[in-house]
C-alpha cells in the first residue's frame, strides 16, 4: 500500500502508465457517459456567450455550438480540477507566471512574450480544432480510440506541421 | 447525473495529463524535436487500451458508439496542419492548458484560455463561409476503419496494437528518436 501511495505521488509516471489510465477513462467516457473526452469543444460553448454579444443571429452560437453549460463545459472544469488534485498529490502545486526554462532558451525569459505567444496560439490552435472537428483530445484521442480515420489525419497533419515548426523555433538549437 | 459523471471523467483525464507531464511546455515541444517520444507513448497507449475495451463491448451488444468524430479529409488533415503550429509554438493543446492552469500556471490560465476563447469567437463568426465548404470535400461521415474499410473489428484492433508495440520497441529498445544536445 506504502508502495502505491509513492507511486501515485510522483511528479511524473511512466507515458505508459499514464496512457493506461487515460485509456480506462475513455473506456469509463464512452460506457458511463455515452459520449467523448474532449476540450476545445467546451471552449466553443463558453465562446457563445461572446459571440452571441457580437453576433445575435449567428447560426454557429445559437444552434452549432450553443451558448449554454453543456457536458464538454463539465469536463473542463473537471479538468482543472483534475490538474489541480495532480499536482497536490505530488507537492508541485504553484501559483507562476512563466513556468518553463527550456522556453527561456527558445524564446528569451521576457514574461510578456511567453503570455503573448500562449494567446497566439490558444488562438491558432482553437480555430484550428474549429477546422478538424476537434482537437487533440476530442479528435485524435477519442476520434482515434474508437478507429475513426478522421483521428490519423489530424495527428498526422499535427505532427508534420509540428515538427516543422520546432525546427524554425529552436533553429541551430533543434 | 451526466454532469457529475462529466466532472469526475475530467478529473481523471485532468490527472493523467498531469503524470504523463503533457502540462509541461518542454514535454510537448519535445516531442515535436523527437528527443522526448512521452506524449506519443501516452497517447497510443490510451487508444490501444481503450479500443481493446470499447470494441468487444460493442460486438457483445453491451454498448453502442457515441457520435463517432466525422471523416472529412481536407478539414481533418488541413485543422491538423495549422493545429500543429499552435501546439509546438506554445508548448500547449486546450486539454493540457486546461489542466496546467489548475497546476497553479497563470500563463496557461489568462493568456492561454483567452486565446482560445478568442479562437472560438473567431471560428464562428467565421464557421458558415468555411466549414460546409470543407467538410464537404471526401465526406465519408462518422464512420471508423473496420466499417469502411469492411475488415473485422478485432483485426483492426489487433493490427493497431500490434503496431504501437512495434512502435514502442523500436523508440525503447532500438532508441530510435534524437538524442538531446548537450550545452
Amino acid at each position: 500500500m506504502n508502495w502505491l501511495m509513492k507511486q501515485i505521488r510522483k511528479e511524473e509516471w511512466s507515458p505508459y502508465a499514464a496512457g493506461v489510465l487515460l485509456g480506462i477513462v475513455g473506456i469509463l467516457t464512452v460506457v458511463l457517459a455515452h459520449a467523448l473526452l474532449g476540450a476545445s469543444g467546451g471552449f466553443e460553448n463558453l465562446a457563445g456567450y461572446i459571440g452571441k454579444a457580437i453576433s445575435p443571429s449567428n447560426i454557429y452560437f445559437n444552434d452549432v455550438m450553443p451558448a449554454k453549460i453543456t457536458y464538454p463545459v463539465v469536463l473542463l472544469v473537471g479538468i482543472f480540477f483534475g490538474g489541480m488534485l495532480g499536482s497536490f498529490s505530488s507537492g508541485t502545486f504553484k501559483i507562476r507566471t512563466m513556468d518553463s526554462e527550456q522556453w527561456k532558451t527558445a524564446y528569451g525569459k521576457q514574461t510578456w512574450k511567453r503570455w503573448l505567444l500562449l494567446f497566439v496560439g490558444g488562438i491558432i490552435v482553437e480555430y484550428a480544432a474549429g477546422i478538424a472537428g476537434g482537437c487533440t483530445s476530442g479528435l485524435a484521442i477519442s476520434g482515434g480510440m474508437l478507429l475513426a480515420p478522421a483521428a490519423f489525419l489530424f495527428i498526422a497533419g499535427m505532427f508534420a506541421s509540428g515538427i516543422v515548426t520546432a525546427l524554425i523555433v529552436y533553429g541551430k538549437k533543434y | 447525473m451526466i454532469y457529475v459523471i462529466a466532472l469526475i471523467l475530467g478529473v481523471l483525464f485532468g490527472f493523467a495529463l498531469n503524470k504523463a507531464g503533457l502540462t509541461k511546455y518542454h514535454k510537448i515541444v519535445n516531442q515535436f524535436r523527437l528527443t522526448d517520444m512521452a506524449v506519443l507513448k501516452f497517447m497510443m497507449t490510451a487508444l490501444v487500451v481503450t479500443m481493446i475495451g470499447v470494441y468487444p463491448l460493442r460486438a457483445m451488444g453491451l454498448i453502442t458508439f457515441p457520435t463517432v468524430p466525422a471523416t472529412y479529409v481536407v478539414g481533418n488533415l488541413a485543422g491538423g496542419l495549422l493545429f500543429g503550429v499552435g501546439m509546438a509554438m506554445a508548448g500547449f493543446c486546450p486539454g493540457t492548458a486546461v489542466a496546467g492552469a489548475g497546476e497553479g500556471k497563470l500563463d496557461y490560465l489568462v493568456p492561454g484560455l483567452l486565446g482560445f476563447l478568442t479562437g472560438a469567437v473567431i471560428w464562428g463568426l467565421t464557421y458558415q463561409s468555411v466549414f460546409p465548404k470543407i467538410s464537404a470535400i471526401a465526406n465519408y461521415g462518422n464512420v471508423v476503419i473496420p466499417d469502411l474499410w469492411k475488415i473485422n473489428p478485432y483485426l483492426a484492433v489487433f493490427v493497431f496494437a500490434l503496431m504501437a508495440l512495434v512502435l514502442f520497441y523500436l523508440i525503447d529498445r532500438m532508441g530510435m528518436h534524437r538524442k538531446e544536445k548537450k550545452g
